[in-house]
């Protein structure tokens, strides 16, 4: 009996253990400004003594897309492959983690046997700081800026503002020729609720980077605000 | 009895005594579970939210499964290549205004997106409270939060 069960808990754990062998586990990408796709491969050999089969890779989201060398899901003992990870940036920028979850063979749907993880670090052409820029109703009426700063090493100027609103009055300074502008905004009334959106165009030869946002608000304070005030 | 019988006799008693249970008892129910001691700090589980609370749903996930069995009041915000962000901007910031509890769901506990989405509502810089619910949609829909859907037992 001690024999039989010693064949059958070696059996479960070699189940358990048989993992593709990558050579790297996490990789990070710097991208240009200007490409909306950047690729990463994930090499992996099988280096146990029996197949694997890959049965689904979830890059949780809509952005990644995952190939694994053409298709071919399973691999013998001493094969390799490559994974293929295709990542959309277009609504994306500045720093972004995204994690690759590998079930191999039998894995539950919530346990995959390995995690991939993919850095890319993709340049904020324009910034705008801060993106909302707020008053509380009947305060004061005092303008408060927006700052808008391009990256350095590039020239991008503001050509125009756009405001969806009357209820605020913009004026664009310009601090250094397409370097640094600052969006002075100033509400018209503050004995009413009001929203703006501010639209900044920028001659931009990024398209995604082109028109930037930012928004004034006057509003009731939150009572988490009330509360924090002294 | 030799190691190979006995083998085979304790495969056969554990493969019908795993028959037997689930002959009896149904297949096994996969109830999502949140533990609190493993959140991490913006997350939140859907047993912590009161049920009468205000809160602004924000669904990560992609447009057509919002549309399908999106929960009921929610706002779509996902980062598909087809959406345009800004536009999910200028619709959420009225809405947050409005009620500053945000709590963003995506598919599973697996989807990261959920987090992504926390983050730019934050960035908006409109004050508000922003959560991530642990477990996604799916703990939705075995607590019956989602149309169609009923609580597990």
């Amino acid at each position: 009996m001690k024999q039989a069960l010693a064949i059958w808990f070696a059996l479960a754990a070699l189940i358990h253990a048989a993992t593709l062998d990558f050579k790297e586990m996490s990789k990070e990408i710097n991208a240009p400004a200007d490409v909306l796709t950047v690729t990463a491969d994930f090499e992996f050999t099988n280096n146990s003594d029996k197949p694997i089969t890959i049965t689904k890779s979830d890059p949780g989201c809509s952005c990644v897309s995952v190939q694994v060398s053409e298709g071919k899901l399973r691999y013998g003992p001493g094969e390799s492959g490559t994974l293929r990870a295709k990542f959309d940036m277009t609504n994306f920028s500045g720093t972004v983690d995204k994690m690759i979850l590998l079930f191999l063979n039998d894995d539950p749907a919530d346990k995959p046997s390995q995690i991939l993880k993919l850095k890319v670090n993709i340049p904020v052409l324009v910034g705008v700081e801060p993106k909302t820029v707020k008053w509380d109703l009947g305060a004061k009426a005092e303008p408060k800026t927006i700052q808008i700063k391009i990256i350095e090493g590039q020239t991008i100027h503001v050509t125009a503002i756009k405001s969806s609103s009357d209820a605020f009055t913009c004026v664009l300074k310009t601090v250094a020729d397409g370097r640094h502008y600052e969006l002075v905004v100033t509400p018209r009334d503050m004995n009413a609720p009001g929203i703006g959106v501010f639209r900044i165009e920028t001659d931009c030869k990024v398209q995604k980077h082109k028109v930037q946002q930012a928004f004034g608000v006057v509003r009731k304070p939150s009572a988490a605000e009330t509360a924090a005030k002294p | 009895m030799n190691a190979l019988g006995q083998l085979t006799a304790v495969v056969a008693i554990s493969f019908a005594a795993a028959g037997g249970t689930y002959f009896i008892k149904g297949p096994p129910k996969r109830t999502y579970i949140c533990d609190p001691a493993t959140l991490k700090p913006d997350e939140i589980c859907l047993e912590q939210i009161p049920a009468d609370a205000k809160i602004l749903w924000v669904d990560a996930r992609q447009r057509s499964q919002w549309e399908k069995s999106g929960l009921p009041g929610s706002v779509l915000w996902n980062l598909d290549p087809a959406e345009d962000m800004q536009a999910f901007e200028a619709e959420i910031v009225p809405k947050i205004l409005e009620n500053p509890r945000v709590i963003v769901y995506c598919g599973d506990e697996n989807c990261g997106l959920s987090h992504e989405v926390a983050k730019r509502i934050r960035a908006l810089d409109l004050g508000a409270q922003v959560s991530v619910l642990r477990g996604g949609w799916q703990a939705l829909v075995d607590a019956g939060r989602i149309k169609g859907s009923s609580p597990a037992s």
